[in-house]
């Protein structure tokens, strides 16, 4: 367990270093006028020059990338070009929010999935058709359209929650959850159609297997069969799923942190992203790869903790 | 009876955690009146909080947190702030100020002549956007402690301006040589609020709270809150919740959702305008834009009326001049100038000897240009032959534009400032907006004139200059955009003459 680890945190190490060199790289096209994206169109041609300079723009790009990586490695990520925050601290106020929103969605994802999945497997029949039909009805329905729906209903319209904005858990849980719940739920929808699926189909494998049918003839409850042996075979599709999901969500947080104005990394990356802004796109990259890599580690785990069979795979 | 426990119970929590949620909905930023919140939203992420940084639409960041040496109010004129007296010599290169006595900053600094230097002078070398603001300014003399003379180069009629912008923003001079530019981050001025840096997440919200000693009058809020969005949807949201309390719309869409909203405020503002500005009137890359005829010939082409409407919703003015309705050189009849006439637009061509029409490439920012606009402007120019390519260059890659020179013209969204010098400085000498530097008889001897004489003196020839610009189809100007500054309805907003976005000074509790 503890080589699998270990080559796993190796490999995310090389995987880091190897997209940090090509994130770079592609950031630092020879077209892209930083100077003049800080200053304006209307900067004299010499101000924009000097703003480069400053910048350390006018070195040769390898330059430029082995200077960020040797401040990185000590955890500096400089500040940044636009507004001349610390990166990290920037990185660090933003984080807890589209956190929040992932774990969240990934919560409500797991736990609905799993209760709907489970009713259509088992059930089969009307419940397994509605399940069905509202999997489909909840991927088919884009994203965007969904969650401003949910904004204008239940904020706009009934004032429940609010429209905009993010209070800190540490500032006050009521506060968080009431900010969370909109855009948690906006981002559930299609996640939950999703996997409730995945769930539904490994359930039904699972119990078409000669050994549940032993378990059913031997007289064991259904119940136990349903939660000892069913749901831990059916556990590793679902969980991938989900972590991919989680993954995933990256994406999705764009858009819903947009629509309701969250300070997340989702927005974040946007606005710094079309500005060329460097130091702070290289740290969410970072961010983002430590992200994939941690996930699908605690994914492969979890797999292999409640399914024996997966960790000899 | 076990179960029918459990069922209520969990019911009772459904409702307290429901109760206790929707009593946090909209604790976001309830504001105005009796509030001591106000919330702003807006689309501008300033660079840094230190003046050298300072720019455009940005300026209410750094209005909290430090005053101007002039207070520019709302129709324009100035007031004192900083500087409580301001008078020019005979022939306007000395520029005299009286500084205000008794203010301070934070650390007991005093706010001085040299102070007024030290912060000029650095403002001047910085490579800031707005640093070509002070290049008139030749040296910066002390008189005494509150007494200072800015010697210019040459006369500035936008110099008042310049000193109640970002230019005239004083911070405390100690701040000036500590490592690392803490202005940036920590802002250190004389001005009505203080940054509260544990409340603020730079780059999304800054908190600003009441600065305890301030020497001037004290604004109606305790609080200020600037909240960034990069969509006016978000903001739309937030108004209707009153979450925020005001903000700037620009899109047209967005202004169309607000419009029967009878909860909210509005008020209309003219500020940019859309239009071609052709860099190369001299030919070097366009031969045929070097003849008036054909840039006149482009100004009929265009269906100004329909392309306001279609793209804008009518939300705008269509015009041919590049002088906005504040400026003392916008002459109303020169806005229909040029009518939509194809017919009228081929026969200058075919006089200027382009009767089989020419092609023009330009560069396509698509924030700027979007396909609705680039493909009118496809249309119209395709029917007097000639043939519009576009390029799309990404918003980092403008170097191409400005510093290469590699296109003849660009279609941009341009503010029409109050004060006519910074047009004329902007558009019509050379720099980044005439690139090539082009110029004529009529313009080498008007602006001379333009730039000794006091305001109403200039305006005769500011007039003749803005005909003359009109009539040599200098621009290709389609329309006076309209944005609208959108309250809650607890706040009222009164528009900043010059500028797209309100002063801080601008707001209040409505009645």
């Amino acid at each position: 367990m503890v080589s699998f680890v270990v080559r796993r945190v190796a490999a995310g190490a090389v995987l880091l270093f190897v997209v940090s060199a090509l994130s770079y790289l592609l950031l630092s096209v020879p077209d892209t006028d930083v100077g003049r994206q800080i200053l304006g169109s209307g900067a004299p041609t010499e101000t924009v020059a000097a703003k480069n300079r400053e910048l350390g723009l006018d070195r040769p790009v390898p330059v430029q990338y082995a200077d960020w990586l040797a401040h990185a490695v000590r955890g500096d990520f400089g500040t940044s070009w636009f507004t001349g925050e610390n990166v990290v601290r920037a990185i660090a106020t933003r984080l807890p929010v589209t956190v929040s929103l992932m774990v969240g969605v990934t919560l409500v994802t797991a736990v609905l999935s799993l209760l709907l999945g489970v009713w259509a497997g088992v059930r089969r029949g009307a419940a397994d058709r509605l399940v069905q039909v509202l999997g489909v009805l909840g991927y088919a329905l884009p994203g965007f359209l969904v969650t401003l729906v949910i904004v204008v209903v239940f904020a706009v319209r009934l004032g429940w929650f609010p429209a905009i904005g993010y209070i800190g858990l540490t500032e006050s849980v009521p506060g968080w959850l009431s900010t969370i719940t909109l855009p948690v739920a906006s981002l559930s929808v299609a996640a939950v159609a999703g996997v409730s699926q995945q769930v539904r189909g490994a359930v039904i494998d699972v119990l078409r297997q000669d050994y549940v049918r032993t378990l059913r003839a031997r007289g064991l409850p259904p119940s136990r069969i349903l939660f000892r042996h069913v749901l831990r075979n059916a556990s590793a599709p679902a969980l991938t799923v989900l972590g991919m999901q989680f993954v995933g969500l990256l994406g999705g947080a764009v858009i819903v942190e947009q629509i309701f104005g969250l300070p997340g990394i989702g927005a974040m990356t946007v606005t710094y992203t079309t500005r060329g802004d460097i130091p702070v796109i290289m740290a969410l990259v970072m961010v983002a790869v430590v992200g994939v890599v941690a996930v699908n580690l605690a994914v492969d785990l979890l797999v292999g903790w409640l399914n024996p069979k997966a960790r000899t795979a | 009876m076990k179960k029918s426990t459990r069922a209520v119970t969990l019911a009772a929590f459904c409702v307290t955690a429901a109760a206790a949620l929707t009593g946090c909905a909209g604790s976001g930023g309830k504001g105005g009146a009796g509030s001591t919140t106000l919330t702003i939203a807006t689309m501008t992420l300033p660079q840094s909080l230190d003046p050298a940084d300072a720019n455009g639409s940005a300026l209410p960041f750094f209005q909290a947190v430090y005053d101007t040496l002039l207070k520019r109010e709302p129709d324009g004129s100035y007031s004192p702030m900083l500087a409580t007296e301001w008078k020019y010599d005979d022939d306007r290169t000395e520029l005299r100020l009286t500084l205000r006595d008794g203010v301070t900053f934070d650390d007991g600094t005093p706010f001085d002549a040299a102070a007024v230097k030290a912060n000029m002078e650095r403002f001047g070398k910085k490579a800031g956007a707005q640093a070509k603001t002070l290049k008139d300014v030749k040296s910066i003399e002390v008189v005494d402690r509150t007494h200072v003379t800015l010697k210019l180069s040459q006369p500035n009629p936008a110099m008042l301006y310049f000193l109640s912008d970002a230019a005239g923003l004083m911070a405390n001079p100690k701040a000036f040589d500590k490592p690392g530019d803490p202005l940036k981050t920590r802002p250190d001025g004389t001005g009505p609020y203080e940054l509260d840096s544990a409340k603020s997440a730079i780059g999304t919200r800054w908190v600003y709270t009441r600065a305890r000693n301030y020497w001037g009058t004290r604004l109606p809020y305790e609080n200020l809150t600037i909240s960034y969005f990069n969509n006016e949807t978000a903001i739309v949201n937030g108004l209707r919740t009153g979450q925020i309390n005001a903000a700037l719309l620009q899109a047209a869409d967005q202004q169309a959702a607000v419009e029967n909203d009878r909860k909210l405020s509005k008020a209309e503002q003219e500020f940019d305008f859309q239009g071609i500005v052709l860099f190369d009137r001299g030919g070097a890359l366009v031969p045929a834009l070097r003849d008036p005829r054909v840039r006149q010939a482009l100004n009929h082409a265009i269906d100004r009326r329909t392309m306001l409407d279609k793209l804008r919703q009518g939300r705008g003015e269509v015009t041919s001049q590049i002088f906005g309705t504040q400026a003392a050189g916008y002459l109303k009849e020169l806005d229909p100038h040029y009518a939509h006439d194809p017919a009228k637009a081929r026969e200058l061509l075919r006089q200027a000897g382009y009767a089989s029409g020419f092609t023009l490439r330009l560069p396509r920012v698509t924030a700027i240009v979007p396909d609705a606009l680039a493909s009118s402007l496809q249309t119209d120019l395709n029917a007097i032959g000639v043939k519009l390519a576009w390029e799309n260059v990404d918003a980092g890659a403008i170097r191409k534009i400005f510093t290469d020179r590699a296109y003849p013209a660009m279609v941009m969204n341009l503010g029409q400032h109050a004060v006519d010098w910074i047009g004329i400085n902007d558009y019509v000498l050379p720099g980044v907006f005439n690139m090539f530097g082009t110029t004529d008889d009529t313009v080498r001897e008007l602006l001379p004139r333009i730039q000794r004489a006091e305001g109403a003196q200039a305006k005769e020839d500011l007039r003749k200059l803005n005909r003359h610009l009109v009539e040599q189809a200098w621009f290709v100007p389609f329309y006076r955009m309209s944005y609208l500054h959108v309250s809650d309805g607890t706040v009222r907003v009164t528009p900043q003459s010059g500028m797209a976005v309100p002063s801080i000074y601008n707001y209040a509790p409505a009645k």
